[in-house]
This record gives structure tokens, sequence and C-alpha cells, in this order.
């Protein structure tokens, strides 16, 4: 039984992948206005891409995370093209859509590897501090994550940020100044979907692989999301990691299930206690 | 107090944005208030706090001398103020008929399920179509009418209880001159027979100086002057600057 | 103006219900009298979803929370509690319906997308709880749970095949003629109504929170009459019965058989249960399916099929203008 003071390490380190999961559902909020509950299979697809990669001889996390984050790119960019884009406007379809399109994955994945647990080798630590053990996976996970995240602080930031965060302010003026809004739209779907990727890929030797692991990474990056909302980029980088260490120390304290359901308890609480939540969907009207 | 309506101290902020400020607006009994104001001079959110669609940060409201203020909009509809909506939303899967006739189910305080009153509601219904003559289209969908016959939609709806006070939101603006006629002449004629309130809202100042027994004029957020309609052109430069645009600006409906 | 808009509808529902009647009659075979005895618990189940997700617009997520209720309830009450199953079948429709109003209640002031959310995460966490969740019998030192889940206990005679099929027939036969009864009545105005514009019906007088209760316990209390149905069959009841698959299930129906007709969702249900089930496909590759069905409706024919051939009689039925227009 690894002391407590791993599971806080690991949990850092869990939490810090959950971050860009949390950066790229924030940004699909913003952007494409919708809340997305296929981002949970795109995380799902990069772990199993990290396995196929590893029983082929491939271990090494880096080129997983590329694999993954292609291949996620690609099949998001059909995603929100095809469906997404064109049935925006109704939050039944995006709703329900995306959660289908996550079943089906799950229901994909199951079919091709089977719903027991798979695993990777984690790889021979890398250092040793006072009894906690530092690996491959949970250095690479924080670097990676350190560096995306501040990365897209920067973007956000700088002018080539501009047309994103005009579209998520005002959409009829950044189609005015001649931006091709709905091409926007769906590239950063494809690029929030490759980044969720990239998490599973990365926390995929912690993990037990199954078809439906990406629904506690789904919750929690909703959690992140709903608590933080969309402006502050570093906010939803220390939330993410708060969480992820709670997430990995409830799941040492209580089983596995006890950790989902106090996510799950925390969701309620928080859209009970906050009802007005973010302002989603169709533009609101002015009255 | 014998004022219909008190709408006392109105205070409302919109994140940093101070829209309203200890704003006091009373109605009394069978009048007809205007208020005239620019875009962003607060109205359209006084409007929406004495309805009841969103909370004044501070002040009260009080209907028939109760306190009002912490009411939902549809209980307000319940006791006795209604209104219109500036840009109508129609229901997009009901007839004309049936959407007034949720207004007429809900108005009622005690429904039997007896044959009677269930009659008596129908005449109603259909006697208020005729009157706001919308009865030839009472079978088509309500998202397919013009925006003149969706005014008088907006404005069947809200007198279908026979409530105390009605708010107009800019109920005439935008409408071609016949359909404008015939809402005046409608107005007038519940009025007269009613002694319904009007609170009327418009930033046309002849409209204002054609109904009113008494005009507000609100402007950032305060209320700057008070006094008969005819008036309103020589105290209040907003209205004098939109006198003369007003006249070339009559679209169709 | 009082024509049946509907067509030559009810008639064929008729003469669908008539050849339902007359299949075990016909010699089918008991594997397939089973699955459409199943189906049309399902298409209750189905037609319970479109009162809260189509009639009120309330989109759940999380609708097998109540259908599991029923199914718990009732094993759990004649298991454990040693209660008769008529009793413990009365006492699961009170808990699926109190189940409901609470749901309503908590998910009233949200907004669409988050109402999903919420009973999505509600249905989890009733699927993750009873997934892991032991319970012991008062004496004999059974345990049941988990996967293995909480048989129901019928006392007296099993019931045979044919009167299952009939009952459920008649329940779903039943069970859809209320339905459209309510979907007509008053309070289904008013659901239409805040569905449509919100707006609009809370400035008709409409008291939202009261009718988006009203139409989650009246969904909920039908989905787990279902469920109630569903224990009596099976025999047992799983972890399974709260899951997402099933939430989900349940709004593919509505969606691909048309939001808000109730007839639409029953008969997809019915209907693609039946030939999926029957097929002997096995339960990933039928999700899959369902999920598959789900996007192409929702892409290409969002009214669903009922939906759709509604907006073509409606507009059929919109009398013209002549001449002199939109007076």
């Amino acid at each position: 039984m690894p002391p407590l003071a791993q599971v806080l390490v690991d949990g850092v380190f869990t939490g810090a992948s959950y971050a860009l999961m949390a950066a790229g559902l924030a940004l699909i909020l913003g952007v494409v206005k919708v809340i997305n509950l296929s981002h949970g299979a795109f995380f799902t697809l990069g772990a199993y891409v990290a396995y196929v990669l590893d029983s082929k001889g491939v271990g090494h996390p880096v080129a997983a995370v590329f694999m993954a984050a292609g291949i996620a790119f690609t099949f998001g960019v059909f995603l929100g093209k095809s469906f997404i884009n064109p049935v925006r406007s109704h939050p039944f379809s995006v709703a329900v859509g995306s959660l289908g399109f996550a079943i089906l994955s799950e229901q994909a994945a199951q079919m091709l590897w089977g719903p027991h647990p798979l695993s990777i080798d984690m790889g021979l630590p890398w250092a040793t501090l006072h009894g906690v053990t530092l690996r491959r996976w949970g250095v690479i996970s924080f670097l990676l994550s350190l560096g995306l995240i501040g990365g897209l602080s920067l973007f956000l930031s700088r002018p080539w940020g501009l047309p994103l965060k005009l579209i998520a302010e005002d959409e009829e003026i950044a189609g005015s100044v001649g931006m091709d809004v709905e091409k926007i739209r769906y590239l950063t779907f494809g690029a929030a979907s490759a980044v969720a990727a990239i998490a599973g890929a990365l926390l995929a030797p912690a993990a037990a692989i199954t078809p439906t692991m990406g629904r506690v990474p789904l919750i929690l990056s909703l959690i992140v999301v709903i608590a933080s909302g969309m402006e502050k980029v570093w906010n939803i980088f220390f939330l993410a990691i708060g969480l992820g260490v709670l997430s990995n120390v409830s799941a040492y304290l209580l089983a596995p299930g006890g950790s989902y359901l106090l996510l799950l308890g925390i969701v309620v609480l928080l859209l009970v206690a906050r009802p007005s939540g973010l302002s989603v969907a169709a533009p609101g009207r002015d009255y | 107090m014998s004022d219909l309506l008190l709408a006392e101290g109105i205070t409302k902020s919109f994140g940093t944005n101070r829209v309203l400020r200890g704003v006091t607006l009373a109605v009394g009994r069978g009048e007809v208030v205007g208020l005239f104001g620019p875009n962003g001079s607060g109205k359209t959110t006084l409007a929406n706090i004495i309805s009841g669609l969103i909370p004044p940060d501070r002040g009260r409201i009080l209907f028939e001398g109760k306190d009002v203020t912490r009411t939902t909009m549809d209980a307000r509809f319940r006791a006795g103020i209604s209104r219109t909506f500036q840009i109508p939303d129609p229901y997009p899967s009901l007839t004309v008929i049936e959407s007034v006739r949720v207004a007429l189910l809900c108005g009622k305080p005690a429904r039997h399920a007896g044959g009677e009153e269930k009659e008596g509601m129908e005449e109603r219904l259909e006697s208020l179509l005729v009157r706001t003559g919308l009865f030839s289209q009472r079978f088509w969908p309500a998202a397919k009418l013009s925006q003149g016959c969706l005014r008088r939609l907006e404005f069947a709806r809200a007198i279908s209880c026979l409530p105390r006070l009605v708010l107009l939101d800019e109920v005439f603006s935008a409408l071609s001159a016949r359909d404008e006629a015939e809402l005046v002449g409608l107005m007038r004629s519940l009025h007269r027979e009613k002694g319904i309130s009007f609170l009327l809202i418009s930033h046309n100042p002849l409209i204002l100086e054609e109904l009113c027994d008494r005009v507000v004029a609100i402007e950032d957020g305060r209320i700057f002057w008070e006094g008969k309609p005819g008036d309103l052109a020589k105290y209040v430069p907003a209205a004098n600057h939109a006198h003369g645009r007003e006249d070339g600006m009559q679209e169709e409906g | 103006m009082k024509t049946s808009p509907y067509g030559k509808i009810p008639g064929a529902l008729a003469a669908g219900a008539g050849v339902l009647l007359l299949l075990p009659l016909a010699g089918i075979d008991a594997f397939f009298l089973d699955v459409l005895t199943l189906g049309f618990l399902v298409a209750v189940y189905a037609g319970s979803w479109d009162i809260v997700g189509g009639l009120a617009g309330q989109v759940s997520l999380g609708h097998a929370l109540f259908f599991g209720a029923a199914t718990y309830a009732c094993a759990l009450l004649t298991s454990l509690a040693g209660w008769p199953f008529p009793l413990a079948a009365g006492a699961a429709l009170l808990l699926s319906t109190a189940a409901g109003a609470a749901v309503g209640t908590l998910s009233a002031p949200l907004k669409g997308p988050f109402v999903a959310l919420l009973t999505l995460v509600l249905g989890e966490a009733a699927h993750e709880f009873f997934l892991g969740q032991m319970f012991f019998s008062p004496r004999g030192g059974y345990s049941w749970g988990g996967e293995g889940g909480i048989p129901v206990l019928l006392r007296g005679q099993p019931l045979s095949p044919w009167a299952a099929y009939y009952s459920a027939l008649a329940f779903l036969v039943l069970s859809t003629w209320l339905m459209l009864r309510i979907a007509r009545s008053e309070e289904g105005l008013f659901w239409t109504a805040l569905s449509g514009s919100e707006l609009s019906a809370r400035a008709s007088g409409v008291d939202i929170q009261k009718h988006k209760r009203r139409a989650f316990m009246v969904g909920a209390a039908l989905a787990g009459a279902a469920g109630v149905g569903f224990a009596a069959c099976v025999g047992r009841a799983t972890a399974d019965d709260f899951s997402l698959e099933l939430s989900f299930q349940a709004a593919t129906f509505a969606a691909v058989g048309g939001r808000g007709t109730i007839v639409g969702p029953v008969l997809s249900a019915l209907v693609l249960h039946s030939l999926l089930q029957g097929t002997g496909i096995p339960p990933a590759g039928r999700v899959l399916l369902y999920a598959l069905a789900l996007l192409v409706t929702l892409r290409f024919f969002p009214g669903g099929v009922a939906g759709t051939l509604r907006e073509r009689a409606r507009s059929r039925r919109m009398v013209l203008p002549g001449k002199g227009e939109g007076r």
C-alpha cells in the first residue's frame, strides 16, 4: 500500500493531465458554445492508442502523445464539421448527440479490445525522493501539461488568440470582419479533442484501460469548467490539480467507486448551488 | 396610497454597469402612463423589474398595496400585472388559439372540470381573438404570423385575464400605419371599457402624446421629468430630436 | 373543424395492435414472445421519457434512475423484507414518483444542457452505488448485489409466457392511451408552452417550477411502472437497470421516433428493441447501432419519424390566406 505522500504526488500528476482535458472542454464551451459530452471518449482514444503502441513495442510516451493527438484531431475535426457545427443551435441534439458519440466509442472499444482492464508498463522510476517514487509518465505529464497550458494562456493573451476570443464574445462581429467562424469552430473542436487524447495517452501507464475509462475525466473536466469558468486558464490548471489529488486520495481511502461517487456528488452540489451556471448554447435575447 | 402600482427606489446594476439609480414610478387606477427614453436609458430594465422578469438590487414594488417585489413573473400575471415583449417569442409548436388559451387557463384561480365552465372559457377565447383581429388566423402556427399579428397576439395574451395593469413594451414600434392604428384603437377601447391601466414604454413621443394621461422621461437610469404629454417636446430634448425623425419612419409591417 | 388531423394513423395503430394480439396464437417461438414482452415494457419506458424530454422539453440523460429505482424496490422489498409482490410494486411506484419529484425540483432552475448534466450524474451515481453495494438477507445468510443483482420473489406460480405477453401488451396500450390523454390535457398544453418558449409561458402565468416538477413525476411514475413489469418478468434487479446505456436508449428512441409525439418513441422503441434483440445481436453491438441511428437522425431528421410526419400534416392543415394578405 503506497504511503499517502505517493498518492498525493500521483494525484498531482494525474491532475495535470486532467487540466489539459478541462482546458480543452473550456475552449469548446467558449468557442463552439456547446457542452461536449464526447470529450471523455477522446481521452479513452488516447489511452488505447498508447496501449496499442506499447503492445507493438513502441513504449515511449512521446510517440503515444503524437499518435494520439493526430488521430484525435482528425476525428475531432470530422465530428465537429459533420455533426457539432450543423446541430449547434439545438441543445438537445448536441447534448444527446455528443453522448451518443461517446457511447458509440465505448461500445466500439469494447468490441475491439473487450471489457476487461488492460495495462501498460509504467516504466522504470526516474527518481525517488523521501520514499516517493517519481515515474516517467508522471513527470512527463506534469511538464507537458504545464507547457501546453502556459502556451494556451500565452496564445489567448496575444494577437493570435484574438479570433478565438472574438468568437467567444461576439460571433457577429467575428463573422463581419471576415473570419471563417465555422472553420475556426471545428478546428478548435479538433484541437481540444486532440488535447483530451494527449491527456489519455499520458495517463495510460497509471490507469486501468477500459472502454468506459473516459467517464471520470469527463465529469472531472466538467466540474473544473463549471466551477472556474472559461476566463482564467491558470485557474483551470490549479483546480484540476486539486481535483486530481482529491480523486486519487479518495480512491485510496474509499474504493475507486467511492471516488467516482464523490466527484458526482460535487457536480450535483455545484449545479444546485449555482443554478445560473454558465450562459451556454443559443445566443441570449436582449430584452 | 391609492396608486395601483408603485415602484419605489428601484436600483439595478449589471456587473459594473449601473442601469437604474433609485427610480420611483407610480401608476394610478385607470391611468395611462408613458415611459419615454432613448435606448440604454434603462426603461426596458425597469419594465423587466416591474413585470417580474428580473429582481431589483434595491427598492420595492407595491401592487394594490401589496409588496410583490419577490414574486415571480407568472405570479404577477396571475395577480393582475401583465406585459408584452418588444420582440415576441411565440411558441414554436402551438397555434394562435392555443397560445392564448395557455394564458387564459393560468389566469383563472380555480378551475373546475365542469362542462359549462369550459364552454365559457372557449367563448371568451374566441371573442378575445375576434377583438384583436386574430380570429381568422386562429389555427395558424403562432410562429408563422407577421410582425403586426405577433404584436396583436402579445396583446391578446396580455389582456386575456383582464389584468389591472398592462406594460406595453414598444408595442407600436416598427408597425405599418394600419397595424398601429388598429392596435391604438384596441388599447383605447380596453382602457375605456374595462378601466385597465397601461404603462406605455416607447421612444416615440408622438404615440405617447396621443395616448397618455401622464408621461415620465427616463435617461441614464434616472427619471428627470414628469408631466403632461403635451409638454414632452418642450421639456425633453430627446423628444424634440425624435419628433422630426419619426414622421418619415413608418415602416410597412 | 374537428376532422382527425392524424389521417390513417389511428387505424394503422389499431391494426398493429390486432396483429400483436394474435401473434401468440399464430404459434410464434417462445423466445420471440419473450423479446416482444420486454419490448412492450421498453416502449412504455420510452414513452415516459418523451413526457419529460419531449413534451416538457426537459432533456433527461438519467431516466434509468426511475426505472432502476422501481426494479430495486421490488427486488429488495420482496427478497429482503419479505413483502408480497403487489405491495412491493405499489411501493416501487411511489418511490419512482418521489424520485421524479426530487429530480424535477432540483433541475427546475437549470438551463437545458445543465438539466441533461444533472440527470446524467444522478443516474451514474445510482448505478455506481448499486454496483458496489451488497445486501444481506435477514436470516439465510445470503448476500446479493453488485453485478449479480438482487432477485425478485414472486410468490405463487410464476407468470406463464402467454400471461406475461398479454399483460405487458395491455399495459402498453393502456399506458400509451394515458400518455396521449395527458399530452392533450391542460397540463400537456402547459408543458408544450414551457418547452417552446419559457419566456412567453412565464408571461402567460405558467408556474414553471411546478409544471416541470409534474412532468418529471409523471414520466418517472410511468418509467417506474415499466420497471415493475420488468422486475416481474425478468425476476432480477441488476445495476444495469440504472446504466447510462439504458438512459441513453430512452433519449435515442425518442429522437428517432419523434420527440414530443409519444406514439413515435413508443413505436420506435418497440420496433428497434424487438428487431435488434430478436436477431440476436450482442448488447454491445445493439447499443452501437442505437448510437448510430441517433446520430444520423439528429443530423438529418431532427424531428424523427413521427415529428417529420406531423410537421407535414400541420402545414397541410394551416388555413392559408386567399386574397388580401395577413390580416
